[in-house]
């Protein structure tokens, strides 16, 4: 017990008093979790509502396929990639082993599957009456898309928000892309797991608790957006 | 004008519409009458261009649109689901606002702008959806069912509202219903549409009246049948009376009380005629003799040929028993 209170000490102290080091593994924190949240909304959206939509051939295999890699272990992806990416390997050339940009590309890949599931599986709850009756009025495929989104925002807004929460605590593939070099690519989740296995509990409790607040402050931002969107509907409706 | 030849739609496997030929003028209102499964949504969709044909060829003066059986509306404003239908359509922004409240307006729902879809009710998302469709102002508008699920009053009023604004010299107007009564109210011309075929086409009054084969004449309510050696004669419950000196006899099988008296149903040695009568009615198992006083008549290997005892020139019909 005196270890927990010990390190609780430790990180009130350093929330209070944040040093340089913390200061630049949360912003490679944000970094990571910003674009390869945004990264995986840029292309998982338009997969989503193709897979909801539209019908032929290879959609239930894709619908599937998207589902499963919302259970892909990271440290595998981490792993696959890592290994792609390493000089010489059919990726090397991209330079992105040991860089911020690699723990971007991972994240995505991580991130991918929940974008697309989420907006599928939303937008394919929408009556498909309206998706007809738009197109019974002259709305090209971009506007049905476009109308879907708007029709299925609770669920597309929870498929960001589970695209940002896996990006900012993931670890594995983080650590095997990045290496979790100090004051390089290290993360606020990589930077505890090395803190832990350095024994330095206090520093990664203090760690821990900025990784947990700053998830509940963007995800309760992103909550309230969605729900407001979403009381906002049922308020008129009602 | 819209033209439709030959055209054939399978759903899956199934044949749902078998080679249809039909034509909307320019200015006209035709109306399709089906019971449920006829393939009347089916061929509507492929009319709209929703559905590809698995034969024929939909050819149209104009852009086609369509106003499909549920009314669907966006989770937004009334008057903000129309102006998204026109963005759809093309119309730019600056035109969309009035043209969606000119719409509204020609159908009674201009007090409804501000509300949300999802507040309305049946009758009044019924209206909106029309006035969407009437917004975008198509060379071609079809219509699937715009009267389903409504209550009576409902149904009425939005009916002859509808009857007012779809006709339009330079629109033309297919529209799909259940009901005989809607089919007299919007059409200039009416269909019959049996197992996926335009089982027959013309004005009302002669699709409906004067029905040229014995299915049309069953499904629009000549229910009632008369069997003698030379063919079949059906009567809707309006062409048959209770008469005692009738020369129809047969024994009243239910008795069931409606909204204009009392519907009976007598079974004849070899038919079976409805008619309706005023209160209290006879009793089932009682003896009855009735009286045609209108009717069709098929003859085996004949054309329907209308009939009436009031016509001197009609043969009086055989009695049945």
């Amino acid at each position: 017990m005196k270890f927990f209170f010990d390190g609780l000490d430790r990180a009130i102290h350093l929330l209070t008093h944040p040093d340089d080091a913390l200061l630049q593994v949360l912003k490679v924190t944000l970094q990571v979790a910003v674009w390869s949240t945004l990264l995986a909304l840029v292309i998982g959206l338009p997969l989503g509502l193709l897979l909801g939509l539209e019908t032929f051939r290879g959609r239930r295999a894709g619908l599937a396929a998207a589902n499963a890699g919302l259970g892909f272990p990271p440290v595998f992806v981490g792993i696959v990639l890592a290994l792609l990416f390493f000089r010489g390997a059919p990726l090397g050339g991209l330079h992105l082993i040991y860089t911020v940009k690699g723990i971007i590309v991972a994240q995505t890949i991580l991130a991918l599957p929940i974008v697309i599931a989420f907006t599928a599986a939303a937008v394919h709850a929408v009556p498909s009456g309206l998706f007809d009756q738009a197109r019974a009025l002259g709305a090209s495929r971009l506007r049905v898309w476009a109308l879907a989104l708007r029709e299925a925002r609770v669920g597309v807004f929870a498929a960001a928000i589970g695209a940002l929460g896996s990006a900012l605590a993931e670890v594995g593939a983080v650590v095997l892309v990045g290496g979790n070099i100090f004051d390089s690519t290290q993360t606020l989740s990589s930077a505890l797991l090395e803190q832990v296995n350095a024994g330095n509990y206090g520093r990664a409790m203090a760690l821990g608790i900025i990784l947990m607040g700053l998830i509940i402050v963007i995800v309760a931002v992103l909550t309230i957006a969605q729900q407001r969107g979403a009381r906002a509907a049922v308020g008129r409706a009602s | 004008m819209l033209r439709a030849r030959g055209l054939s739609v399978k759903r899956g496997d199934r044949q749902v519409v078998h080679g249809v030929d039909l034509e909307v003028r320019r200015g006209e209102v035709v109306v399709l009458l089906g019971p449920n499964g006829a393939g009347k949504s089916t061929l509507l969709a492929a009319l709209a261009g929703l559905i590809a044909p698995s034969g024929g060829d939909v050819e149209a003066d104009g852009r086609v649109a369509a106003a499909l059986q549920a009314p669907a509306l966006a989770r937004r404003s009334v008057v903000a689901n129309l102006e998204i239908a026109l963005s759809w359509w093309g119309v730019p922004r600056d035109q969309r606002r009035a043209r969606a409240a000119a719409a509204l307006a020609r159908l009674g729902a201009e007090h409804l702008a501000e509300r949300h879809a999802a507040t309305l009710s049946g009758g009044e998302a019924r209206r909106v959806h029309l006035a969407r469709a009437l917004s975008v102002d198509a060379a071609v508008l079809l219509l699937d069912e715009p009267f389903a699920g409504l209550d009576a009053a409902t149904r009425a009023d939005l009916l002859y509202d509808a009857a007012s604004v779809l006709r339009d010299p330079g629109r033309a107007v297919l529209v799909i219903v259940h009901d005989r009564a809607e089919a007299w109210a919007l059409g200039d011309r009416v269909g019959v549409l049996l197992d996926g075929r335009i089982e027959a086409l013309g004005p009302p009054g002669e699709v409906l009246e004067r029905p040229t084969t014995r299915r049309v004449a069953e499904f629009v309510g000549f229910t009632g049948w008369v069997e003698d050696g030379a063919g079949v004669r059906l009567a809707r419950p309006v062409d048959v009376e209770l008469d005692q000196g009738g020369d129809l006899h047969g024994r009243v099988i239910r008795r069931i009380p409606v909204e204009d008296g009392i519907r009976v149903e007598v079974e004849l040695e070899h038919g079976r005629l409805v008619t309706v009568t005023t209160p209290p009615g006879p009793d089932p198992g009682t003896n009855v003799r009735l009286r045609l006083t209108g009717g069709v008549r098929f003859d085996r290997g004949q054309p329907a040929a209308a009939w009436t005892t009031s016509s001197a020139s009609e043969p009086s019909p055989p009695p049945s028993g």
